[in-house]
């Protein structure tokens, strides 16, 4: 039977932003990734900013690289 | 003793007495795999295979293992076989729907014995089915082989995956990418996803060892990859209503290469 599938889903903050609206994100468990911003933060005009609390989708691929998906307030 | 977890990530690493045990639960859903094969034929309802294989699995002292399987916060699963018919993608409820000639049907099932995990799963053209149905289902079986024969120790999660979607797609067939194969030990679904498709190429993800035991499962479609979930809650159909295939199988990651155990 097929799983469902799930994308790994953390939260960290901003620690830098880079060109191409690429951030290095600090994760809760200290490991640091490299996230872009997702098309429908982008579309929506959010901003995000260092220290910003975000919640990165990770790649089950590659650890190190993630998705920005939600921005907390 | 427990099973040995591999602490980054999850998997599980069997033991020799353990792969031996997966073996046997193997054996089980095999055999009841050609069982229900051989019965399906035009006429049939799908609740009827239902009861083979729940018949032929209970006979050999093992338990169907969907019955009641609850990925919350879904319902539980309420049969022994996934019956899945054309487009279809997988996780058909079994129910009066009769079996006609040109169908192809989709069965997936598993079994527990001595507390492991088999897990399998075929597509049948019932009487003659169009060139193209025939097609997919061969290309599906193909490209099933195709990931196990990645399915070795030092290898890569991604070559599976890579291996299984270049084969569909040089075929000219796509790969469902919101369901994905799996771990399978103790428990029917366990690390690591297994997908069907990557967009990172070979070469990344988990380094396999042996001892990993991995449900690989490509579902292929003849239209878009995309899904759509019925109403019911379980039955996973193409979003454009083409044909969908699905084969699996049970595989031992070993030293001596991959062991398709059902």
């Amino acid at each position: 039977m097929p799983k469902e599938k799930e994308s790994i889903e953390v939260e960290g903050t901003i620690k830098e932003a880079l060109p191409n609206a690429s951030f290095k994100v600090e994760l809760a468990n200290g490991h640091e990734v490299l996230a872009y911003i997702s098309g429908k933060l982008r579309v929506n005009y959010i901003r995000v900013l260092p220290g910003d609390r975000v919640l990165v989708d990770l790649s089950p691929y590659d650890l190190t690289r993630g998705r920005i998906t939600y921005r907390f307030r | 003793m427990g099973t040995n977890v591999d602490k980054a990530n999850g998997i599980t690493i069997k033991s020799g007495r353990e792969l031996d045990l997966m073996r046997e639960v193997g054996k089980v859903v095999a055999e009841a795999k050609s069982v229900v094969r051989n019965a399906i034929k035009p006429g049939v309802t799908s609740k009827e295979m239902d009861i083979v294989a729940e018949e032929t699995i209970r006979s050999m002292g093992a338990i169907p293992s969907f019955k009641g399987y609850k990925p919350s916060p879904s319902r539980p699963f309420p049969a022994t076989i996934c019956f899945s018919f054309n487009e279809e993608i997988v996780h058909g409820i079994p129910g009066d729907r009769v079996v006609a000639e040109g169908d192809i049907v989709s069965v997936d099932f598993g079994a527990i014995l001595n507390g492991f995990h088999g897990d399998s799963a075929f597509t049948v053209g019932i009487g003659t089915v169009s060139q193209k149905a025939q097609l997919l289902m061969d290309s599906t079986r193909i490209s099933l082989n195709e990931g196990i024969g990645k399915a070795v120790p030092g290898g890569r999660l991604s070559d599976i995956s890579h291996a299984v979607q270049g084969s569909a797609e040089s075929r000219g067939f796509s790969v469902v990418r919101e369901y994905v194969g799996h771990g399978i030990g103790r428990s029917l679904h366990e690390e690591p996803q297994v997908p069907n498709y990557t967009d990172m190429g070979p070469g990344y993800g988990t380094v396999l060892k042996a001892g990993m035991v991995l449900a690989i499962e490509p579902m292929l479609n003849i239209g878009t990859w995309r899904t759509k979930l019925l109403r019911d809650g379980w039955t996973v159909v193409t979003a454009d209503g083409e044909l969908s295939a699905h084969f699996e199988h049970t595989v031992a990651i070993t030293n001596d290469g991959p062991e398709i155990l059902t």
